[in-house]
């Protein structure tokens, strides 16, 4: 392979690694190679550039490290699946950058090493992500997984040398398209084979899929015994006790942490620690992740909110209020941000049995809800306020509204039980939460049997109300696009439904673009529109 | 304490690189055998820099191994890069065909790596004229890596199984390294890895991957 026609980037922030690695890569033929000293640089590149290859030290500074940096922009989705990400690393950092977590490198190098080793590696993983770009066209934030998987199939029938590769992505997509059983019958197919542990925790995730939790659980014990620094198993376990087990979930992602320390992974003690009441590691885990990444590109609201509740549960009310200042320090002035630190305020003042001021900085976050249309995570944390200050009716009401938004995101549902659980009402938001669900599953149900049954007018109307109330709710969209879609197809050309179905698709994609329904109806859309017609992506 | 060692690990590792490119420097300017072994030696001291830091992180319990798929084509051809050119009085026969067929396995690639670096080059050290390293599926699942040499085979002590049996010319560190690496490596059924060492006509040592 010709390296010299790739364009790559090198990320290193220390001068002299920077200049000699950058040596090694025009040794090994890459000339074409940027260079970024650090994240921002490095995040600034890839919005202006687009390129064939990644080359990142471990190693940042600033408490930024290159695996923080992947799963970042991986995540964004600003690097594509197609540029290939070459992690180098010394022995401190080989243990972390190896344990494959959610998202990985497509290869590491430990220091140090020669141009030829270089040379061999690059070209290794350009030529794999090269053979795999037929998929990777297809996956992603626009992409079609239908048309995914179709390629994975084309290529598995013809002879290839990535076929545990292209098993292995297609194992991803059947789960994602909630078709489980098809993912549990291809995992199971490798694991006759051989064991890896990618397959390992593929099939414990198609088993919980299926609703077998408990041998999916089971299975991932196994696989973490056998490959005890495999993250996605810890993950996925502790993904699956926080349902019922809170405090075995926390374990599990101590123990993760011990193999791998990660922002998100402290983040994630420090949400499970405040939900088991343990205030002082909660406080701990969110202290980190607040101190250790100086650059900022890590950190999130949570963290503050989160270190702010864990001190004033423990009567640290003056550490509490500054983590709610700090956080106007470290983040864009947003609405979200406005309603988020007055609604921990709130919290914060009720807490230490200020009724005044919590009130005032309620009636804020309130008015700042008012106007603007608040993510799912800082309208909870309002009705968290609400319940805190007595203002139930206030709380429910919002709950209800992010539920209906949301009915099919199970971390929405996650969030607003702990919401529930907060003011010692956890039974009461099983119930009200489950009864939410119902309401929308039947709504959805109800209006696609009466479009099925030709009520095609009754049907529009209710989902329409619907869509136009729950921006964030796929479902009800891409249901309002089909019914409007059917009138045209059985009642002919109508430009005015076209352009309104046209609408409620771009909504359903803003809302979750990989809503396994959402493709199916673009493609009736497609089919339906005249050649000249708005497309619906 | 893990991450003090293994940064001062680290450190001397890349001095060794230095050493490394130093002496190929050297060599470039007057082709010396001298020159040569030395380079050889810096390889080796860099090698068992990483087998002490394995062991000591098995003595603290925090060895874990990072179990991915590699192409064990792939993986073999870095090992005979890394291995270099064996001294003129030794033919290495290599038996590869079943790499293709096996496609990719998952281990750890950087560990087993040397594993079998040392196990060869003990095997050229040793060997009279010969030395033969091969890959194999296993039956019932596995892979099989065997190398092997023409020279006196191993101490009966050795093949008794002593874990450390100390030598004149090897303090059996190497072996304890690969028994820790082969049996680090398991799979959820509960199979394990295992080193398997005899004497036919010189050593022969074999390392079994679940």
């Amino acid at each position: 392979m010709d390296l010299r026609d790739k364009t790559g980037l090198l990320i290193d922030d220390i001068p002299e690694m920077r200049s000699a690695v950058r040596i090694q890569l025009a040794d090994a033929g890459l000339e074409k190679c940027d260079t970024a000293r650090n994240v921002k640089e490095a995040i600034d590149r890839l919005a202006a550039s687009r390129y064939d290859l990644i080359v990142c030290d471990y190693n940042l500074g600033q408490g930024a490290d290159g695996q923080q940096f992947l799963e970042l922009v991986r995540r964004k989705q600003t690097l594509p699946l197609a540029t290939a990400f070459l992690m180098i690393t010394g022995e401190t950092g080989y243990e972390q950058v190896s344990t494959a977590a959610e998202y990985s490198p497509d290869d590491y190098l430990l220091k140090p090493f020669t141009s030829e080793t270089l040379r061999t590696r690059l070209e290794r993983i350009l030529e794999k992500k090269g053979a795999l770009r037929p998929i990777y066209k297809h996956m992603g934030e626009r992409g079609d997984r239908m048309a995914a998987l179709a390629a994975c199939d084309e290529m598995l029938a013809g002879k290839t040398r990535y076929s545990l590769d292209i098993l292995r992505l297609k194992g991803e997509l059947l789960l994602a398209m909630k078709r489980g059983q098809e993912a549990l019958a291809l995992y199971e197919d490798v694991l006759q084979q051989r064991s890896t542990p990618w397959a390992e925790v593929g099939k414990a995730r198609a088993l919980a899929a299926a609703g077998n939790v408990a041998e999916a659980k089971a299975g991932l014990r196994r696989a973490l015994e056998a490959y005890p620094n495999y993250l996605a198993a810890y993950d996925s376990l502790a993904g699956l006790l926080e349902k019922t087990d809170k405090a075995a979930a926390q374990q599990v992602v101590e123990q993760a942490l011990k193999v791998a320390p990660s922002t998100q992974r402290q983040r994630r003690i420090g949400g499970l620690a405040l939900d088991n009441k343990d205030f002082g590691r909660a406080e701990e885990a969110f202290k980190r992740t607040v101190e250790k990444d100086r650059t900022g590109f890590f950190k999130s609201h949570d963290d503050y909110a989160g270190l702010a509740k864990s001190c004033s549960e423990q009567g640290k009310t003056q550490e509490a209020l500054a983590a709610v200042k700090g956080m106007g320090v470290h983040f864009q002035r947003t609405p979200e941000l406005a309603a988020r630190q007055a609604a921990v305020e709130s919290q914060v003042h009720t807490k230490a049995g200020n009724a005044d001021a919590a009130q005032a900085a309620l009636a804020k976050a309130m008015a700042v809800m008012q106007e603007s249309d608040l993510d799912p995570t800082t309208a909870l944390e309002i009705a968290q306020a609400c319940f805190a200050g007595g203002h139930a009716d206030d709380a429910k009401r919002i709950i209800r509204t992010v539920a209906e938004d949301h009915h099919e995101n199970d971390q929405v549902f996650a969030r607003a039980q702990s919401v529930f659980a907060a003011a010692g009402l956890s039974d009461e938001g099983t119930v009200f939460l489950d009864a939410t669900r119902k309401r929308m599953i039947k709504l959805n149900n109800d209006a696609v049997g009466l479009a099925k049954a030709g009520e095609l007018d009754q049907a529009i109307a209710m989902l329409q109300e619907a869509a136009d109330r729950l921006h964030n709710n796929a479902q009800v969209s891409i249901n309002a696009a089909l019914a409007l879609l059917m009138h045209l197809q059985k009642n002919g050309t109508d430009a005015g439904r076209l352009e309104q179905a046209q609408r409620y698709l771009l909504q359903a994609r803003r809302a979750n673009a990989e809503h396994p329904k959402l493709a199916e109806v673009e493609a009736f859309y497609r089919k339906l529109a005249p050649p000249d017609a708005e497309t619906a992506a | 304490m893990d991450s003090y060692v293994a940064a001062a690990i680290h450190d001397a590792k890349n001095a060794l690189h230095a050493l490394d490119a130093w002496l190929a420097e050297a060599r470039r300017e007057c082709a010396a055998p001298a020159l040569a072994q030395a380079q050889a030696v810096a390889g080796r001291v860099s090698a068992q820099l990483v087998e002490l830091l394995a062991l000591y992180r098995a003595d603290q319990g925090t060895l874990r191994l990072a179990v991915a798929d590699h192409f064990v084509d792939d993986f073999i051809a870095d090992i005979m890069e890394e291995l270099g050119p064996a001294p003129a009085h030794i033919a290495v026969a290599t038996d590869f065909a079943a790499a293709t067929a096996i496609g990719a396995w998952a281990f750890d690639a950087y560990q087993v790596k040397f594993v079998l670096l040392d196990a060869l080059r003990n095997a050229l050290r040793h060997a009279t004229g010969r030395v033969r390293f091969a890959v194999a599926a296993e039956p019932g699942g596995g892979i099989r890596f065997t190398v092997a040499d023409d020279g006196p085979g191993f101490p009966d002590e050795v093949l008794a199984g002593a874990a450390a049996a100390m030598t004149e010319t090897s303090s059996g560190l190497g072996l304890l390294f690969a028994r820790l690496i082969a049996a680090h490596h398991a799979t959820p059924a509960g199979h394990r890895g295992r080193i398997e060492l005899a004497n036919a006509g010189g050593a022969s040592f074999s390392l079994v991957l679940p």
